[in-house]
Protein backbone atom coordinates (compact mmCIF):
# COMPACT_ATOMS: atom_id res chain seq x y z
CA UNK A 1 0.00 0.00 0.00
CA UNK A 2 1.56 3.49 -0.92
CA UNK A 3 1.75 6.13 0.96
CA UNK A 4 2.10 9.38 -1.61
CA UNK A 5 2.73 11.35 1.19
CA UNK A 6 5.28 9.13 2.88
CA UNK A 7 6.99 8.76 -0.66
CA UNK A 8 7.02 12.32 -1.06
CA UNK A 9 8.97 12.89 2.09
CA UNK A 10 11.16 9.97 1.45
CA UNK A 11 12.57 11.25 -1.94
CA UNK A 12 13.46 14.56 0.10
CA UNK A 13 14.91 13.22 2.66
CA UNK A 14 16.86 10.14 2.10
CA UNK A 15 18.86 10.47 -1.46
CA UNK A 16 20.72 13.10 -0.64
CA UNK A 17 21.69 11.31 3.06
CA UNK A 18 22.85 7.97 0.93
CA UNK A 19 26.36 8.53 0.99
CA UNK A 20 26.57 9.07 4.87
CA UNK A 21 24.12 6.30 4.83
CA UNK A 22 26.28 4.14 3.33
CA UNK A 23 29.32 5.00 4.87
CA UNK A 24 28.35 4.52 8.32
CA UNK A 25 26.68 1.26 7.44
CA UNK A 26 30.25 0.28 5.49
CA UNK A 27 32.06 0.52 8.52
CA UNK A 28 29.53 -1.10 10.65
CA UNK A 29 29.31 -3.98 8.94
CA UNK A 30 33.02 -4.43 7.50
CA UNK A 31 31.48 -5.19 4.43
CA UNK A 32 30.32 -3.33 0.88
CA UNK A 33 28.09 -5.84 0.32
CA UNK A 34 25.99 -6.19 3.34
CA UNK A 35 26.16 -2.29 3.27
CA UNK A 36 24.04 -2.20 0.58
CA UNK A 37 21.80 -4.34 2.22
CA UNK A 38 21.58 -2.25 5.67
CA UNK A 39 21.01 0.49 4.11
CA UNK A 40 18.02 -0.37 1.55
CA UNK A 41 16.67 -2.68 4.59
CA UNK A 42 17.07 1.18 6.57
CA UNK A 43 15.25 2.45 3.65
CA UNK A 44 12.57 0.54 3.79
CA UNK A 45 12.23 1.24 7.59
CA UNK A 46 11.95 5.11 6.70
CA UNK A 47 9.21 4.97 4.19
CA UNK A 48 7.50 3.33 6.91
CA UNK A 49 8.05 5.58 9.37
CA UNK A 50 7.31 8.45 7.43
CA UNK A 51 3.64 8.08 6.65
CA UNK A 52 3.40 8.68 10.57
CA UNK A 53 5.97 10.59 11.73
CA UNK A 54 7.47 14.10 10.22
CA UNK A 55 11.17 14.76 10.77
CA UNK A 56 12.91 18.12 11.46
CA UNK A 57 16.50 16.61 11.56
CA UNK A 58 16.59 14.31 8.73
CA UNK A 59 20.43 13.39 9.09
CA UNK A 60 20.61 12.08 12.71
CA UNK A 61 16.62 10.20 12.30
CA UNK A 62 17.79 8.40 9.07
CA UNK A 63 21.67 7.58 10.43
CA UNK A 64 19.51 6.61 13.42
CA UNK A 65 17.75 3.87 11.26
CA UNK A 66 20.98 3.01 9.44
CA UNK A 67 22.66 1.68 12.99
CA UNK A 68 19.44 0.19 14.41
CA UNK A 69 19.27 -2.27 10.72
CA UNK A 70 22.91 -2.51 10.96
CA UNK A 71 23.00 -3.91 14.41
CA UNK A 72 20.21 -6.54 13.46
CA UNK A 73 21.53 -7.34 10.56
CA UNK A 74 24.99 -7.97 12.41
CA UNK A 75 22.73 -9.75 15.16
CA UNK A 76 20.78 -12.08 12.94
CA UNK A 77 23.84 -12.69 10.04
CA UNK A 78 27.05 -13.04 12.33
CA UNK A 79 25.38 -13.58 15.67
CA UNK A 80 29.19 -15.16 16.46
CA UNK A 81 30.84 -11.79 15.18
CA UNK A 82 29.35 -9.57 18.12
CA UNK A 83 31.82 -6.59 17.66
CA UNK A 84 31.69 -6.21 21.69
CA UNK A 85 30.68 -8.60 24.19
CA UNK A 86 30.89 -7.04 27.82
CA UNK A 87 29.57 -4.56 29.62
CA UNK A 88 29.31 -1.29 28.41
CA UNK A 89 29.77 0.58 31.31
CA UNK A 90 33.56 -1.26 31.66
CA UNK A 91 34.44 0.60 28.39
CA UNK A 92 33.23 4.05 29.23
CA UNK A 93 35.37 4.07 32.95
CA UNK A 94 38.29 2.70 31.30
CA UNK A 95 40.65 5.52 32.50
CA UNK A 96 42.81 6.95 30.33
CA UNK A 97 45.38 8.23 31.80
CA UNK A 98 47.22 5.43 31.38
CA UNK A 99 50.30 5.85 28.49
CA UNK A 100 49.50 9.22 28.04
CA UNK A 101 52.78 10.15 29.92
CA UNK A 102 54.68 8.24 27.59
CA UNK A 103 56.61 10.16 25.55
CA UNK A 104 55.54 10.73 21.93
CA UNK A 105 57.25 8.57 19.28
CA UNK A 106 57.65 11.21 16.14
CA UNK A 107 58.34 8.31 13.74
CA UNK A 108 55.17 6.52 15.14
CA UNK A 109 53.33 9.65 15.02
CA UNK A 110 54.29 10.17 10.90
CA UNK A 111 53.08 6.30 10.47
CA UNK A 112 50.13 7.56 12.31
CA UNK A 113 49.48 10.30 9.84
CA UNK A 114 50.33 8.64 6.53
CA UNK A 115 50.01 4.90 6.63
CA UNK A 116 45.59 4.82 6.04
CA UNK A 117 45.69 1.35 5.60
CA UNK A 118 46.80 0.65 9.18
CA UNK A 119 44.86 3.28 10.49
CA UNK A 120 41.48 2.05 9.21
CA UNK A 121 42.37 -1.51 10.65
CA UNK A 122 42.66 0.62 13.76
CA UNK A 123 39.55 2.52 13.33
CA UNK A 124 37.95 -1.30 12.07
CA UNK A 125 39.18 -3.17 15.26
CA UNK A 126 37.57 -0.13 17.86
CA UNK A 127 34.61 -2.03 20.27
CA UNK A 128 31.38 -0.98 18.39
CA UNK A 129 29.87 1.74 20.89
CA UNK A 130 33.37 3.62 19.96
CA UNK A 131 33.40 2.91 16.22
CA UNK A 132 29.69 4.18 15.77
CA UNK A 133 30.52 7.79 17.88
CA UNK A 134 33.32 7.89 15.76
CA UNK A 135 32.16 7.35 12.48
CA UNK A 136 29.37 9.63 13.19
CA UNK A 137 31.53 12.57 14.25
CA UNK A 138 34.64 12.15 11.45
CA UNK A 139 32.92 10.67 8.49
CA UNK A 140 29.43 11.94 8.88
CA UNK A 141 30.08 15.42 9.98
CA UNK A 142 27.39 15.21 13.32
CA UNK A 143 27.46 17.35 16.08
CA UNK A 144 27.80 15.47 19.73
CA UNK A 145 24.09 16.34 19.76
CA UNK A 146 22.83 14.73 16.40
CA UNK A 147 25.21 11.60 17.75
CA UNK A 148 23.23 11.67 21.21
CA UNK A 149 20.40 11.50 19.43
CA UNK A 150 21.23 8.62 16.84
CA UNK A 151 22.80 6.59 19.22
CA UNK A 152 20.55 7.41 21.89
CA UNK A 153 22.98 8.16 24.29
CA UNK A 154 22.92 10.89 26.67
CA UNK A 155 25.52 13.97 25.25
CA UNK A 156 27.74 13.40 27.98
CA UNK A 157 28.44 9.42 27.29
CA UNK A 158 29.16 10.69 23.74
CA UNK A 159 31.81 13.22 24.94
CA UNK A 160 33.46 10.31 26.81
CA UNK A 161 33.02 7.39 24.01
CA UNK A 162 34.41 9.83 21.52
CA UNK A 163 37.48 11.27 23.14
CA UNK A 164 38.13 7.23 24.50
CA UNK A 165 37.91 6.13 21.14
CA UNK A 166 40.56 8.64 19.55
CA UNK A 167 42.47 7.53 22.51
CA UNK A 168 42.46 3.85 21.69
CA UNK A 169 42.91 4.86 18.28
CA UNK A 170 46.21 6.56 19.50
CA UNK A 171 47.20 3.27 21.63
CA UNK A 172 46.93 1.48 18.75
CA UNK A 173 49.05 3.67 16.52
CA UNK A 174 51.67 3.73 18.95
CA UNK A 175 51.74 -0.19 18.62
CA UNK A 176 50.04 -0.60 22.71
CA UNK A 177 48.78 -3.43 24.03
CA UNK B 1 39.29 25.79 35.08
CA UNK B 2 40.73 22.79 36.87
CA UNK B 3 38.62 19.36 35.61
CA UNK B 4 37.35 17.29 38.31
CA UNK B 5 38.05 14.30 36.73
CA UNK B 6 41.09 13.70 35.01
CA UNK B 7 39.53 12.21 32.30
CA UNK B 8 37.82 15.79 31.85
CA UNK B 9 40.87 17.52 30.63
CA UNK B 10 40.90 14.88 27.28
CA UNK B 11 36.99 15.59 26.85
CA UNK B 12 37.33 19.42 26.69
CA UNK B 13 40.01 18.86 24.34
CA UNK B 14 38.35 16.37 22.05
CA UNK B 15 35.26 19.04 22.57
CA UNK B 16 37.54 21.75 21.29
CA UNK B 17 38.56 20.11 17.98
CA UNK B 18 35.00 19.11 17.02
CA UNK B 19 33.79 23.09 17.25
CA UNK B 20 31.44 21.64 20.54
CA UNK B 21 32.77 24.44 23.37
CA UNK B 22 31.46 27.51 23.82
CA UNK B 23 32.90 30.98 23.63
CA UNK B 24 34.08 31.32 27.28
CA UNK B 25 35.21 27.94 27.40
CA UNK B 26 37.40 27.95 24.23
CA UNK B 27 38.90 31.03 25.65
CA UNK B 28 39.42 29.51 28.90
CA UNK B 29 41.36 26.71 26.93
CA UNK B 30 43.03 28.89 24.95
CA UNK B 31 44.82 30.72 27.63
CA UNK B 32 45.34 27.25 28.82
CA UNK B 33 47.19 25.86 26.25
CA UNK B 34 49.51 29.15 26.43
CA UNK B 35 50.49 28.39 29.09
CA UNK B 36 50.46 24.66 29.51
CA UNK B 37 53.18 23.23 26.22
CA UNK B 38 52.08 19.78 27.26
CA UNK B 39 48.58 20.17 26.87
CA UNK B 40 49.37 21.80 23.63
CA UNK B 41 51.40 18.82 22.72
CA UNK B 42 48.56 17.13 23.86
CA UNK B 43 46.00 18.95 21.44
CA UNK B 44 48.25 18.72 18.48
CA UNK B 45 48.76 15.31 19.05
CA UNK B 46 44.83 15.11 18.59
CA UNK B 47 44.45 17.00 15.82
CA UNK B 48 46.74 14.89 13.71
CA UNK B 49 45.14 12.11 14.45
CA UNK B 50 41.61 13.51 13.91
CA UNK B 51 43.19 14.84 10.44
CA UNK B 52 44.55 11.53 9.61
CA UNK B 53 40.86 9.80 10.38
CA UNK B 54 39.25 12.50 7.98
CA UNK B 55 41.84 11.71 5.10
CA UNK B 56 41.92 8.40 5.74
CA UNK B 57 38.51 7.33 6.41
CA UNK B 58 36.58 9.71 3.97
CA UNK B 59 32.54 9.28 3.28
CA UNK B 60 32.07 6.76 0.37
CA UNK B 61 29.73 7.71 -2.42
CA UNK B 62 26.85 4.42 -2.48
CA UNK B 63 27.07 2.72 -5.43
CA UNK B 64 25.01 3.21 -7.84
CA UNK B 65 23.21 0.42 -8.26
CA UNK B 66 22.33 1.04 -4.55
CA UNK B 67 20.72 4.40 -5.25
CA UNK B 68 18.84 2.92 -7.72
CA UNK B 69 17.46 0.25 -5.82
CA UNK B 70 16.62 3.36 -3.32
CA UNK B 71 15.27 5.58 -5.91
CA UNK B 72 12.98 2.73 -7.08
CA UNK B 73 11.24 2.47 -3.55
CA UNK B 74 9.38 5.87 -3.81
CA UNK B 75 9.46 6.38 -7.55
CA UNK B 76 8.21 10.33 -8.23
CA UNK B 77 5.06 11.22 -10.42
CA UNK B 78 3.54 7.81 -11.10
CA UNK B 79 0.92 9.44 -12.92
CA UNK B 80 2.36 10.14 -15.64
CA UNK B 81 0.40 7.20 -18.44
CA UNK B 82 3.09 6.42 -20.78
CA UNK B 83 6.95 5.90 -19.72
CA UNK B 84 7.90 6.73 -23.02
CA UNK B 85 6.41 10.02 -23.18
CA UNK B 86 7.53 10.64 -19.71
CA UNK B 87 11.53 9.67 -20.75
CA UNK B 88 11.60 11.95 -24.12
CA UNK B 89 9.61 14.81 -22.54
CA UNK B 90 12.23 14.71 -20.22
CA UNK B 91 15.36 14.89 -22.63
CA UNK B 92 13.37 17.52 -24.63
CA UNK B 93 12.31 19.92 -22.18
CA UNK B 94 15.64 20.82 -20.09
CA UNK B 95 17.94 21.58 -23.05
CA UNK B 96 15.59 23.72 -24.70
CA UNK B 97 15.15 25.26 -21.07
CA UNK B 98 18.94 25.07 -20.42
CA UNK B 99 19.90 27.20 -24.10
CA UNK B 100 17.24 29.57 -22.55
CA UNK B 101 18.47 29.99 -19.10
CA UNK B 102 22.29 30.42 -20.78
CA UNK B 103 21.40 33.30 -23.26
CA UNK B 104 19.38 35.44 -20.40
CA UNK B 105 22.32 34.37 -18.24
CA UNK B 106 24.72 35.86 -20.22
CA UNK B 107 22.60 39.23 -21.10
CA UNK B 108 21.47 39.40 -17.54
CA UNK B 109 25.19 39.29 -16.46
CA UNK B 110 26.27 42.18 -18.88
CA UNK B 111 23.56 44.25 -17.48
CA UNK B 112 24.30 43.72 -13.73
CA UNK B 113 27.97 44.57 -14.04
CA UNK B 114 27.21 47.54 -15.95
CA UNK B 115 23.90 48.20 -13.15
CA UNK B 116 26.32 47.70 -10.20
CA UNK B 117 29.18 50.32 -11.99
CA UNK B 118 27.19 52.90 -12.81
CA UNK B 119 25.01 53.68 -9.73
CA UNK B 120 26.37 50.74 -7.04
CA UNK B 121 23.91 50.92 -4.08
CA UNK B 122 22.67 54.32 -4.95
CA UNK B 123 19.67 52.06 -6.86
CA UNK B 124 18.24 50.97 -4.03
CA UNK B 125 16.81 54.32 -3.01
CA UNK B 126 15.06 55.23 -6.34
CA UNK B 127 12.54 52.42 -6.32
CA UNK B 128 9.82 52.54 -5.35
CA UNK B 129 6.74 49.87 -4.50
CA UNK B 130 4.60 50.24 -7.71
CA UNK B 131 3.83 47.39 -9.62
CA UNK B 132 5.46 44.96 -7.28
CA UNK B 133 1.97 43.70 -7.03
CA UNK B 134 2.66 41.83 -10.49
CA UNK B 135 5.52 40.23 -8.80
CA UNK B 136 3.85 39.02 -5.58
CA UNK B 137 0.68 37.58 -7.72
CA UNK B 138 3.00 35.80 -9.99
CA UNK B 139 4.96 34.59 -7.30
CA UNK B 140 1.82 33.04 -5.38
CA UNK B 141 0.44 31.34 -8.62
CA UNK B 142 3.69 29.53 -8.72
CA UNK B 143 3.20 28.44 -5.24
CA UNK B 144 -0.31 27.33 -5.58
CA UNK B 145 0.71 25.77 -8.75
CA UNK B 146 3.66 23.75 -7.55
CA UNK B 147 1.69 22.75 -4.53
CA UNK B 148 -1.58 22.08 -6.67
CA UNK B 149 0.97 19.74 -8.93
CA UNK B 150 2.44 18.43 -5.61
CA UNK B 151 6.06 19.47 -6.94
CA UNK B 152 6.94 22.46 -4.89
CA UNK B 153 10.24 22.26 -5.64
CA UNK B 154 12.46 20.95 -9.18
CA UNK B 155 15.37 19.82 -6.66
CA UNK B 156 14.95 18.46 -3.43
CA UNK B 157 16.87 18.30 -0.53
CA UNK B 158 17.66 19.32 2.77
CA UNK B 159 21.15 19.59 2.03
CA UNK B 160 21.86 23.31 0.86
CA UNK B 161 25.05 21.96 -0.66
CA UNK B 162 22.95 20.17 -3.00
CA UNK B 163 20.33 22.52 -3.69
CA UNK B 164 22.90 25.87 -4.02
CA UNK B 165 25.13 24.19 -7.15
CA UNK B 166 21.67 23.64 -8.67
CA UNK B 167 20.45 26.69 -8.31
CA UNK B 168 23.83 28.44 -9.16
CA UNK B 169 23.59 25.82 -12.83
CA UNK B 170 20.57 27.15 -13.32
CA UNK B 171 20.40 31.13 -12.58
CA UNK B 172 22.66 33.92 -12.51
CA UNK B 173 21.61 34.98 -8.91
CA UNK B 174 23.58 33.75 -6.11
CA UNK B 175 21.19 32.08 -4.34
CA UNK B 176 21.88 32.78 -0.30
CA UNK B 177 20.83 29.64 1.80
CA UNK B 178 20.50 30.13 5.64
CA UNK B 179 20.27 26.67 7.29
CA UNK B 180 16.97 27.33 9.45
CA UNK B 181 16.40 23.62 10.45
CA UNK B 182 17.42 24.88 13.70
CA UNK B 183 14.69 27.56 13.98
CA UNK B 184 12.44 24.70 13.02
CA UNK B 185 12.56 25.70 8.91
CA UNK B 186 14.02 22.78 7.43
CA UNK B 187 15.30 23.42 3.79
CA UNK B 188 13.05 20.73 1.39
CA UNK B 189 14.57 22.41 -1.53
CA UNK B 190 14.53 24.55 -4.11
CA UNK B 191 13.27 25.45 -7.67
CA UNK B 192 13.41 28.56 -10.41
CA UNK B 193 10.84 31.30 -10.79
CA UNK B 194 10.57 33.51 -13.77
CA UNK B 195 10.16 36.94 -12.44
CA UNK B 196 10.56 39.82 -15.47
CA UNK B 197 12.03 37.04 -17.54
CA UNK B 198 15.28 36.68 -15.04
CA UNK B 199 15.16 33.08 -13.67
CA UNK B 200 15.09 33.62 -9.93
CA UNK B 201 16.19 31.12 -7.19
CA UNK B 202 13.64 30.18 -4.87
CA UNK B 203 14.19 28.17 -2.09
CA UNK B 204 11.60 25.73 -0.16
CA UNK B 205 11.43 25.81 3.71
CA UNK B 206 9.03 23.31 5.82
CA UNK B 207 7.79 24.02 8.96
CA UNK B 208 5.69 20.94 9.63
CA UNK B 209 3.28 20.23 6.81
CA UNK B 210 3.57 23.85 5.43
CA UNK B 211 5.68 25.06 3.00
CA UNK B 212 7.50 28.59 2.62
CA UNK B 213 8.97 29.76 -0.60
CA UNK B 214 11.36 32.46 -0.93
CA UNK B 215 12.33 34.15 -4.24
CA UNK B 216 15.55 36.17 -4.32
CA UNK B 217 15.42 38.78 -6.86
CA UNK B 218 18.00 40.93 -8.37
CA UNK B 219 16.32 44.71 -7.03
CA UNK B 220 15.68 46.08 -10.07
CA UNK B 221 13.57 42.89 -11.12
CA UNK B 222 9.84 43.85 -12.26
CA UNK B 223 10.09 46.75 -8.91
CA UNK B 224 10.59 44.10 -6.81
CA UNK B 225 12.15 45.86 -4.31
CA UNK B 226 9.34 47.19 -1.78
CA UNK B 227 9.19 48.46 1.81
CA UNK B 228 8.64 45.39 3.97
CA UNK B 229 5.89 44.15 4.12
CA UNK B 230 3.39 41.47 4.86
CA UNK B 231 0.23 40.86 2.25
CA UNK B 232 -2.30 38.16 1.50
CA UNK B 233 -2.97 37.18 -1.77
CA UNK B 234 -5.42 34.42 -3.08
CA UNK B 235 -5.51 32.99 0.53
CA UNK B 236 -1.18 33.01 0.74
CA UNK B 237 0.45 35.02 2.85
CA UNK B 238 3.64 37.33 1.22
CA UNK B 239 6.04 38.97 3.06
CA UNK B 240 8.50 40.87 1.01
CA UNK B 241 11.66 42.70 2.17
CA UNK B 242 15.22 43.59 0.98
CA UNK B 243 18.45 43.60 2.09
CA UNK B 244 21.48 45.79 0.22
CA UNK B 245 21.67 43.27 -2.76
CA UNK B 246 18.29 41.12 -2.99
CA UNK B 247 14.77 41.67 -2.89
CA UNK B 248 13.06 38.63 -1.33
CA UNK B 249 9.41 37.55 -1.82
CA UNK B 250 8.37 35.01 0.89
CA UNK B 251 4.93 32.70 -0.34
CA UNK B 252 3.48 30.96 2.23
CA UNK B 253 0.66 28.60 3.41
CA UNK B 254 1.71 29.21 7.29
CA UNK B 255 -0.31 31.41 9.47
CA UNK B 256 0.89 34.63 9.36
CA UNK B 257 2.19 34.42 12.83
CA UNK B 258 4.44 31.66 11.95
CA UNK B 259 5.62 33.37 8.65
CA UNK B 260 6.48 36.70 10.39
CA UNK B 261 8.91 34.21 12.31
CA UNK B 262 10.35 32.38 9.89
CA UNK B 263 11.09 35.89 8.03
CA UNK B 264 12.23 37.21 11.29
CA UNK B 265 14.68 34.09 11.64
CA UNK B 266 15.80 34.62 7.75
CA UNK B 267 16.75 37.55 8.12
CA UNK B 268 18.46 37.30 11.21
CA UNK B 269 20.68 34.13 9.71
CA UNK B 270 22.60 36.41 7.83
CA UNK B 271 22.12 38.43 4.75
CA UNK B 272 23.75 35.74 2.61
CA UNK B 273 27.07 37.08 0.74
CA UNK B 274 25.81 37.48 -2.89
CA UNK B 275 28.57 36.21 -5.13
CA UNK B 276 29.26 37.87 -8.87
CA UNK B 277 26.91 36.08 -11.38
CA UNK B 278 28.46 33.47 -13.43
CA UNK B 279 29.70 34.40 -16.72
Amino acid sequence: MSDPVAERRFREIVPPLLDDAYSLARWLSQSPTDAEDIVHDAALRALQALSTVTVDRPKPWFLAIVRNAAMTFIARNRPKAVAYVGDLADLDALDLRQGEDAAPNPEQELIARQDGERLRQAIASLPSPFLETLVMRDVNGLSYREIAEATQAPVGTVMSRLARARSLLAKTLRGEP
Amino acid sequence: MTDRDPNERLFRLNAALDGELDAMASLELERELRDDPALAAEYRRLAALRDAVRRHAPREAAPQALADRIAALAPPAPSVPAPQTAAALATVVPLRRRAWFDRRALALAASLGVLGFAVGAGLTSLRTASGSGDVAQRLVSDFARAAIAGQPFDIASSDRHTVKPWLADRTTISAGIIDLAPEGFPLAGGRVAIVDRVAAPTLVYRHNEHLVAVTELPLDAGQARAANATETIDGYHVARWSDANLAYVAVSDMDLKTLGEFVEAFRRGGSPATEPARP
